[in-house]
């Protein structure tokens, strides 16, 4: 199998959430290999990790990204790609240690305080992870206190706030107002299913996406080096 | 015509004397009384009080017992963790890793803090029988998600039939909730889905439509209506959740309303919303909200729709809000006076009022819709024509019609927010109501003797 042959597979195998040989899902592929085998075998051909990244699994995110905020696949569809893109990622985590692949920058997220929910921040981690950020997940229930210790540890990290319930949004307002209070160039996204455009204006916030692709084209445009 | 009817005609595009407004209070009620939602949440004698206060402020056609989307699932076991301003949140899911219900404990009447609400609903019956109760049960799916986790998006995919059986044992739930809520006397029993925003049309249609389409059809058996709520962004399901057959649908504001509108009509299924609950209604402004109502209102139109907030409503939503909005449904002239500000306001500037008031006379400004077209104003000017009458040349009278553009001038100059009001030497001391004329007399009295003009 040609390099570029090998490098598709892997994309389509995460786009598709084909994880593994053993997966059932999707059932047109039942008894082929996976996201895991494709990356293994690329890594043994010789294959750069760096490029097994970028040309393998990110295109796989970039791709579920993409038709997550054209509403044609959802929550299940993009779990099971982020599930193949882990096993993907097994293999390559050595590389990052090594520090033969290098990420894109310091994403600090978490559940503003009295939201316990906690799926679209794991969807948003998953996606800004394929796309080659590093993400610092401090859970759900998050005080304002606890994104300004992170950020002290991780100095120019972007915030990502994400709230579910419409009660809690006004605890994102709070933490919003800290972050900026303590530095106002720290860049801050918000998101979750109640949130808007007007909101993210209306407290300050930097960023707002309605879904996770939209936040990694912001944050491409905002940190882009080219 | 009650508000009970109301509803009831407007679920059925019956012909209604105006649009039924549902204020979604749940832990807002304890913000109404005082109260933390852990103790507003656990107890039917503050339920009662905080649906109470806000049916006295909000004047509603209806208003659901509680809001609280966790009660099922901490009878069934799930462990929740409570907070002071929010409605408390599962934080277990004893199905989690492994999906057998025969492992959860029996779902009975007594079980956690249903009888609390169960209590809410036979005491707020009697207390407010025109209103229409909506009785709220966590839908199926979401429901399901609390008992088995997050997992449960990819067990849809890797184990579909396990998911099936879950489902199917929720639907079970929700029945038998929905026939307590109903014999407590409820009018309506709210399916609150939020969950099903988050999978597409196929899933919806394989795991959601079968129990949902099942439950809608006991609670019309059971001889009370069905409505199937859903908060997020859920465009792709709105049409899925039409098919399941119940009587209404209501969407928040991630959802455009004339696109649920559209499909709702042509399936024969009423709607509601989507009035948007944090950047107009908890943080707008009175004429912020009073604008968004009336867009929201014309949006909907006056056949099959019930105004409501997108969602629960955020707890401590200021009062004069949501006032307001029960003042933009039920007050035709203020709608009136809404849109002729809204269409013109914003380019006529303030009348320039130096020299405007004099030391000999007291000014008497009526600012009105049109005396001639608005009845309420029409009796203000006359009521005040006439107490101003006996003090001759003392006393000034002047009507401004906010139809025209000396109106509006006069009206920004003046800094007045309502029709009718009367303003007497630019302080405004009558606003809506007509007062008897002996207060409107010693109002007068009062300002000629501050001049010493007695």
């Amino acid at each position: 199998m040609e390099h570029n042959e090998i490098l598709e597979k892997i994309a389509y195998c995460i786009e598709f959430g084909k994880i593994d040989r053993n997966s059932p899902f999707p059932p047109n592929m039942k008894g082929q290999d996976g996201a895991g085998e494709y990356t293994r075998q690329a890594l043994e051909k010789g294959i750069k990790a760096r490029d097994v990244l970028n040309h393998g699994l990110m295109q796989g995110m970039d791709r579920v990204g993409r038709k997550f905020r054209d509403n044609k696949i959802f929550v299940p569809q993009v779990l099971m790609s982020a599930k193949a893109m882990n096993s993907s990622m097994e293999h390559l985590m050595p590389y990052f240690t090594s520090g033969e692949i290098r990420s894109r920058g310091k994403f600090i997220i978490g559940t503003v305080m009295g939201d316990l929910h906690d799926i679209g921040k794991n969807l948003v981690s998953m996606i800004l992870k394929g796309n080659g950020w590093e993400v610092i997940d401090l859970g759900i229930d998050v005080g304002s206190d606890k994104f300004l210790e992170a950020l002290e540890e991780h100095p120019g990290s972007v915030v990502g706030l994400s709230a579910l319930l419409t009660t809690t949004m006004a605890n994102m307002k709070e933490t919003v107002e800290k972050i900026k209070g303590n530095n106002r160039d720290t860049c801050v996204a918000i998101g979750g299913a109640p949130v808007t455009q007007e909101f993210c204006e209306k407290i300050g916030a930097d960023i707002y996406s309605p879904d996770p692709q939209g936040l990694v084209d912001h944050l491409d445009q905002r940190f882009s080096t080219g | 015509m009650t508000g009970k009817e109301r509803i009831r005609k407007a679920f059925s595009f019956e012909e209604t004397d105006r649009i039924p407004w549902v204020p979604f209070v749940g832990v807002h009620g304890g913000y109404l009384t005082g109260e933390n939602a852990e103790n507003y949440l656990k107890s039917s004698k503050c339920i009662v009080n905080g649906v109470s206060k806000a049916i006295e402020l909000y004047k509603p056609d209806g208003i659901p017992v509680c809001f609280d989307l966790q009660a099922e699932a901490e009878a069934l076991g799930c462990r929740l963790k409570w907070a002071a301003d929010n409605p408390p949140a599962v934080v277990s899911h004893p199905l989690e890793g492994n999906m057998d219900t025969g492992l959860l404990p029996e779902f009975t009447k007594e079980a956690g803090r249903i009888p609390v609400f169960m209590e809410a609903s036979r005491v707020l019956r009697k207390k407010h029988p025109g209103i229409a109760l909506y009785g709220l049960i966590t839908g199926p799916f979401t429901l399901a998600l609390h008992l088995a986790g997050t997992n449960i998006f990819m067990q849809m995919m890797e184990s579909p039939d396990e998911v099936i059986e879950l489902m199917e044992y929720c639907k079970d739930i929700t029945k038998k909730m929905a026939s307590w809520y109903i014999r407590e006397g409820c009018d309506v029993i709210a399916v609150v889905d939020p969950m099903t925003s988050q999978i597409d049309p196929v899933s919806f249609e394989s795991f959601v439509s079968p129990p949902a389409i099942e439950l809608f059809e006991h609670i019309r058996q059971e001889e009370a209506l069905g409505s199937f709520f859903v908060c997020g962004f859920a465009q792709q399901n709105i049409e899925a959740m039409c098919r399941c057959k119940p009587d209404n649908i209501s969407i928040d504001e991630n959802i455009p309303l004339s696109y649920v509108k559209e499909i709702a009509k042509e399936l024969k299924v009423s709607f509601g919303g989507n009035l948007k609950l944090t950047s107009v209604l908890s943080m707008g402004s009175v004429r912020d909200v009073e604008l968004h109502t009336l867009e929201t209102v014309e949006q909907g139109g006056d056949s099959g729709f019930i105004l409501a907030p997108g969602c629960d409503l955020v707890m401590d939503t200021p009062a004069d809000n949501l006032i307001a909005v029960g003042r933009v449904v039920s007050d035709t002239y203020h709608r009136e006076f809404l849109k002729t500000l809204d269409s013109a306001g914003s380019s006529i500037e303030a009348s320039d009022l130096s020299g405007y008031w004099k030391d000999d006379k007291l000014i008497i400004d009526i600012i009105t819709l049109d005396s001639s077209s608005c009845a309420p104003c029409q009796y203000m000017v006359e009521a005040v024509k006439l107490a101003a009458e006996k003090y001759g040349d003392l006393a000034i009278c002047n009507e401004y019609s906010i139809k025209t553009r000396d109106g509006i001038s006069m009206m920004k100059a003046l800094g007045v927010k309502n029709v009718p009001v009367t303003v007497m030497d630019g302080e405004v001391r009558f606003i809506s109501q007509i007062p008897p004329s002996s207060q409107i007399d010693s109002a007068i009295r009062e300002k000629l003797a501050a001049k010493n003009l007695l």
